[in-house]
């Protein structure tokens, strides 16, 4: 969820991104926060709903989009091998965006619609009950990114479309979301088809084909799904995670292709909410640990005075979840938890120097980890710059030995970053 | 003149060029479907079925957009997030401190804000529009407000310049705006090779095609090919012209300058020094005149360019020219072609003096003689020119160019048969004006006859001149009589009903369904026909026609037929209406040659191409593109197109039909999307685009008796000039101001209505040649030769106005003489 954050800041730059139709971090000239600013809803949210109610999520029809929110992504993080132990690390997200709330849109519409609006104007009524398959306000953006671990190799991609005439779009029953041919569509009650390829002629054929089945009931982040961002009602979003998710398929990568198989974790967050005052990002943690325990972790880092090691200004508003393997949830709060940096690694592409190694104490459930990434460099150089890989734990938890895998996310650590946010 | 309707033709191309590059982009291929478009699907498809990432869907049509042009403009409907690759327009200019032309709130407004445009910068300075003001966006007649949310600013002048016609909006604006919805007017792709369109392919419905962005490109541009070609053939006419002055000038300048040359070869010099001293002379003028039309060139090519690209947009298709540019390549040919034409002319002067052996260079006589001696070779060289014309003009299936250059022999040879002729003409008129006119009248045409090298020029001049006026003058002449008859034949309805044209000769949109109905059903109106126009692309062919469906014919029977299938009789359209085949205009069956009886036709439906066989071949002469009738049941079910963009009505007899046109106009009253036309009234509509049409004709055969008066002028300076002593002597001997003055007038009267009179049979060779030869291969047009004396008259009078007009100045000049001086000279 510290992922609401930056991805408004994302979804922003995807306009900003698609127009310029290269990455912005060429422009260092531009001073970023302007293009944010420049997007009329952003921060304001005006017009768009709230997630204000805990225990309001409900299934299968919480699966699909809230269009209404100004923000929501589905995003998909796993660990895979093949049978002879060769890892890969995968992150598949599609986000949302309304840039305009629905009813504002239509009221446009009736005004614009014709000039004349004389009595008889058959065309007047028309256009406006009859609008484009195309016009839309929704806004989809997917990155892709594959972890070719044992090759140190890392496929990042994007892509961005309208949210209508059937190119991007996402539907609850049946259960699919997708962005042109990426796509996560339900195959079978509890199992989805995730499937997406880049035909990139850089880096090859670059591909990902999984059943992932569900083995253990959703679960809701924060109040019984209500996730609190801020001080302010509804400055909030709704939250919950599929963990455990068994996957298998392939992996295809530099003309390869593996059979794997794995654990996959999946996000599916909706808001509208505004960025705290001073932040310039977020680092969020999803471990799967092998004896059946799972832990997620974000916290929001404030600008002054960090330096990006430490974490030594979080927020009230971090927030954190333990699901302990007989399924018991235990809500974290800031205080529960440290998370210290053992290591960094400095982007060669963008400079940005991230944590690459972590302490992570959780007393409250008993837990001691120490972790690093897969393969240092996963930082994806789209429309925004941020590290987002697999990552590996070893450790206790109550004195006995555990080890987990899983995904760290890493933004505003980047030059560029810091200054959008 | 040439450089300035090279410069026009080139400008309007370009402006064509760079706006549809505008819109390729980097495509390299696209998806093209029916006269409807492509199904929205088909997108969908090829980025979530096939996967196929650079692909961006199209829909544009032409609208008017009276704050910003008076000129037709593409909307483009684009979509944003498939554009990067293809379209950099929206990307932020190079080096630009603040990045682009576009902030994201423009573009999130651009998304969201239904009939929102974008449009280039500098046309919006131009016409005073800023960012946030409400344009009206007019399509087929229904007016849309749309709002500037965008101004772009491209880097490059060639940009800037290909935006200047594009107005972009969003893809689903414009589906809504050009009530477009679902459809798609094509998709761009990239694509390194055929193969990898392999998955696309697979997955099109059967009126869907992949061609290649180059191909379609070139199908439109074709149109214009053959009219932009005859506009530079008729400059070259000027170029011949020219010539004549050219080599007059340059003898002038060798006989005035013989004793000098005598003196020179005396001296030593040879006859190659001779020969490149006078060509490097011709040079040098050549060099310096062509400079100077060069400038008038482009000063004329910014008047010509508005009469062609009116043209263009009447008959072909929406090209908005910002401007005239001046390519260096076009400058070039320009010289190229002034300086090469003089060095022509200049050389046979040139080799006339280096070949004279020194002591008769002092002799005028020479030349004089040669020339008589040349005489029986110009009538066999006219012979031989006429006869490889006649040749170049029947060769079967030649084409455009092979008949201009037989048109130009032709004229050339004309020119030849100038001095035997003067000779000939001139001895036999001596009695009657020697009866006349006394001593004078006998003195004229000797005097004539004895400086027929020079004088034969300068009627040689005049001749061609006026006979390009008779010939162009009867061609457009007939070509508004067969026009005329066929519009009075083909228009029998007495009511027209269609939305208003965004451009004169083409029917964009349709008819409001409403519309249709209403006008179908008016009390008073006996029989409704309708017709919808689209434009396909023949497979067969690669032309791109007008398909027109019909429900009956608007001529009532009256239409003519150049060809029926002999089974039917005279009327075809009993099969039409049943389904049995096409008619197809004349237009397509000239231009592609097609045998008698024509094979089948191959026709684009929305089920993949049909075959359907030609039951006849109407005359036709609103479009030189070729048109084709296809039965309109027949048209609804295998393009699954229920528009209708015309209806013709015939009111019942004996209702007044001005009160039932005024009654339905009346119903229509405050509709900007329904025009309601007499009979009448169209047909002056149609009569006005063609004279439209034939206005840079006009302006090009003025231009080509100006350059032929100037050069009449000259030559009848110079010739006077030269016989200043012999004037001088026949005034010392007593001859009055007043004689003088008689005897220069008589000569270059004479001189001109030689040029009159050969004027006429060559002006009657001309317009035949333009008539049933170039037309007929330019545009398909076969013309009923419209014949009328006043064209003769005309060109008679102005061949001896120009000449008598052009004695004026040397009389003077002679009549105010010293004779004293006159005859010292020597």
């Amino acid at each position: 969820m510290k992922r609401l954050w930056w991805v408004i800041g994302i979804i922003g730059l995807v306009v900003v991104g698609l127009v310029v139709g290269r990455p912005l971090w060429a422009r260092d000239a531009a001073p970023p926060a302007a293009s944010l600013e420049a997007l009329p809803p952003a921060g304001s949210g005006e017009g768009f709903a709230r997630a204000t109610e805990p225990n309001a999520i409900a299934f299968p029809r919480d699966l699909g989009p809230h269009d209404d929110y100004q923000t929501e992504w589905w995003y998909y993080t796993g660990n895979l091998q093949t049978a002879d132990g060769r890892p890969f690390g995968f992150q598949f997200t599609i986000f949302r965006r309304a840039l305009t709330p629905e009813d504002v849109l239509s009221a446009d519409l009736a005004d614009s619609a014709d000039l004349r609006g004389s009595s008889e104007s058959a065309q007047s009524a028309q256009s406006a009950d009859q609008s484009s398959s195309w016009r839309t306000e929704q806004v989809y953006l997917a990155h892709f990114t594959i972890s070719d671990i044992a090759a140190d190799a890392f496929y990042p991609a994007e892509r961005f479309s309208r949210g209508a005439a059937g190119l991007a779009g996402a539907t609850a029953e049946p259960y699919r979301v997708w962005l042109e041919d990426w796509s996560v569509e339900q195959v079978a009650p509890g199992q989805v088809r995730l499937r997406a390829q880049t035909g990139d002629v850089a880096t090859g054929n670059v591909a990902l084909d999984l059943l992932l089945t569900e083995t253990r009931p959703p679960v809701l982040h924060g109040d019984g799904g209500l996730s609190q961002k801020g001080p302010e009602r509804g400055n909030a979003s709704y939250y919950y995670s599929l963990i455990g998710q068994r996957a298998a398929g392939t992996v295809a990568v530099g003309g390869e292709r593996f059979d794997v198989t794995g654990l996959a974790w999946k996000d599916h967050e909706w808001s509208t909410s505004a960025l705290s005052e001073g932040a310039v990002g977020w680092d969020w943690v999803s471990l799967q640990m092998d004896d059946g325990g799972a832990l997620m972790l974000f916290e929001i880092r404030s600008g002054a005075g960090d330096d990006g090691r430490g974490g030594s200004q979080t927020r009230p508003y971090n927030a954190g979840t333990y699901v302990a393997p007989d399924g018991t949830l235990t809500h974290l709060t800031q205080g529960d938890w440290t998370l210290e940096v053992t290591d960094t690694w400095t982007s060669p592409t963008s400079g940005g120097e991230y944590p690459a190694g972590w302490r992570i104490s959780v007393p409250s459930v008993g837990l001691e980890l120490r972790g690093r990434p897969q393969m240092a460099n996963q930082e994806l150089n789209v429309s925004t710059v941020y590290w987002e890989g697999a990552v590996a734990f070893e450790g206790t938890r109550d004195g006995a030995p555990v080890s987990a895998e899983g995904y760290i996310e890493l933004t505003g650590y980047a030059g560029s970053m810091a200054g959008r946010l | 003149m040439m450089v300035s309707i090279d410069l026009a033709n080139g400008s309007a191309r370009r402006a064509f060029a760079l706006s549809t590059d505008a819109i390729t982009g980097k495509a390299t291929h696209r998806v093209a479907g029916g006269p409807t478009g492509l199904d929205e699907a088909v997108y969908r498809d090829i980025r979530v079925a096939a996967g196929f990432s650079p692909a961006a869907p199209v829909v544009e049509g032409y609208v008017g957009v009276p704050e910003l042009s008076g000129q037709p403009l593409r909307l483009v409907g684009i979509d944003p997030f498939a554009e990067p690759p293809f379209r950099d327009y929206f990307a932020p200019a190079a080096g630009g401190a603040n990045g682009g032309s576009l902030d994201a709130s423009a573009l999130t407004t651009f998304l969201t804000e239904p009939n929102s445009l974008i449009i280039s910068a500098d046309a919006a300075a131009e016409a005073g529009i800023a960012l946030g003001d409400t344009l009206t966006v007019n399509v087929a007649g229904r007016e849309i407000a749309a709002r500037v949310v965008g101004l772009l600013r491209p880097a490059d002048d060639v940009s800037r310049r290909a935006l200047g016609g594009i107005v972009f909006t969003d893809i689903a604006s414009a589906q809504e705006m050009l009530d477009l919805r679902g459809r798609l007017s094509h998709i761009d792709l990239i694509a390194d090779d055929e193969a990898a369109l392999a998955p696309i392919a697979a997955l099109l419905p059967p009126d869907a095609s992949i061609e290649t962005a180059a191909a379609r490109q070139n199908a439109v541009q074709q149109m214009t090919a053959a009219f932009e070609f005859n506009l530079s053939a008729l400059s070259l006419l000027a170029l011949v012209v020219g010539m004549f002055l050219i080599y007059n000038t340059v003898t002038f300048s060798v006989i005035q300058r013989r004793p000098l040359f005598a003196v020179l070869r005396m001296l030593g010099a040879t006859g190659g020094q001779l020969f490149a001293l006078i060509l490097g002379e011709a040079v040098l003028l050549a060099l310096l005149g062509s400079l100077l039309g060069l400038g008038l060139g482009v000063l004329l090519g910014r008047g010509v360019v508005g009469l062609i690209t009116q043209t263009i947009n009447d008959f072909w298709f929406a090209v908005n020219v910002q401007g005239v540019s001046v390519p260096p390549s076009s400058l070039i040919r320009g010289l190229a072609v002034g300086v090469g034409a003089a060095l022509l002319a200049a050389i046979v002067p040139a080799i006339e003096a280096a070949r004279t052996a020194p002591q008769s260079t002092l002799r005028r006589s020479t030349l004089e003689s040669r020339i008589r001696r040349l005489l029986p070779w110009l009538v066999v060289a006219w012979a031989a020119l006429t006869l490889a014309g006649a040749a170049l003009l029947w060769l079967r299936g030649g084409g455009l160019f092979t008949a201009f250059a037989g048109l130009f022999a032709v004229l050339i040879a004309a020119a030849l048969l100038a001095p035997p002729l003067t000779d000939v003409f001139m001895r036999l008129v001596a009695p009657l004006t020697g009866r006349l006119l006394g001593a004078l009248g006998r003195l004229a045409p000797r005097d004539i006859i004895r400086s027929l090298s020079r004088t034969s020029i300068a009627v040689a001049a005049l001749m061609t001149a006026v006979s390009v006026i008779v010939g162009v003058s009867i061609m457009v002449g007939s070509f508004r009589g067969t026009v005329i008859e066929w519009l009075d034949q083909t228009l029998q309805a007495d009511i027209y009903v269609s939305p208003p044209n965004v451009t004169a000769n083409r029917v964009i949109g349709a008819l409001a369904a409403d519309a249709v109905a209403t006008a179908r059903t008016w009390p008073g109106v006996a029989r409704a026909v309708s017709s919808h126009t689209v434009q396909v692309q023949l497979p067969q062919f690669g032309r791109l026609v007008q398909l027109v469906a019909v429900d009956g014919d608007v001529s009532n029977g009256n239409r003519p037929y150049a060809w029926v299938r002999p089974d039917l009789g005279d009327d075809p359209w009993p099969a039409l209406m049943a389904g049995e085949g096409v008619i197809i205009s004349e237009a397509l069956a000239l231009k592609e040659n097609l045998p008698t009886p024509p094979p089948d036709i191959t026709l684009p439906t929305a089920g993949g191409p049909r075959d359907f066989p030609v039951l006849a071949v109407f005359y036709d002469y609103s479009s030189d593109q070729g048109s084709v009738f296809i039965g309109d049941a027949t048209y609804r079910t295998l393009w699954d197109d229920a528009r209708v963009s015309a209806v013709g009505l015939f009111v019942e007899p004996g209702q007044p039909v001005d009160e039932v046109t005024a009654a339905l106009a009346a119903r229509f009253a405050g509709r900007s999307d329904v025009l309601v036309q007499s009979n009448e009234a169209l047909r002056r509509g149609s009569l006005e685009i063609f004279d439209r049409t034939f206005a840079i004709t006009s302006a090009l055969r003025l231009l080509a008796i100006i350059v032929a008066f100037i050069g009449v002028l000259s030559a009848l300076l110079s010739l006077q000039l030269e016989r200043a002593r012999e004037l001088g002597t026949l005034r010392a001997t007593g001859m009055t101001r007043r004689q003088l003055w008689g005897l220069t007038l008589l000569e270059t009267g004479l001189m001109g209505a030689t040029a009159g009179l050969m004027a006429l049979p060559v002006g009657y060779a001309l317009a035949w040649i333009l008539v049933y030869v170039i037309n007929v291969r330019s545009f398909g047009w076969t013309l009923t030769m419209d014949l009328r004396p006043e064209y003769f008259i005309q060109a008679l009078l102005v061949a001896v106005g120009a000449a008598l007009l052009a004695g004026v100045y040397p009389s003077i000049r002679v009549g105010n003489m010293e004779i004293a001086s006159a005859i010292r000279e020597e």
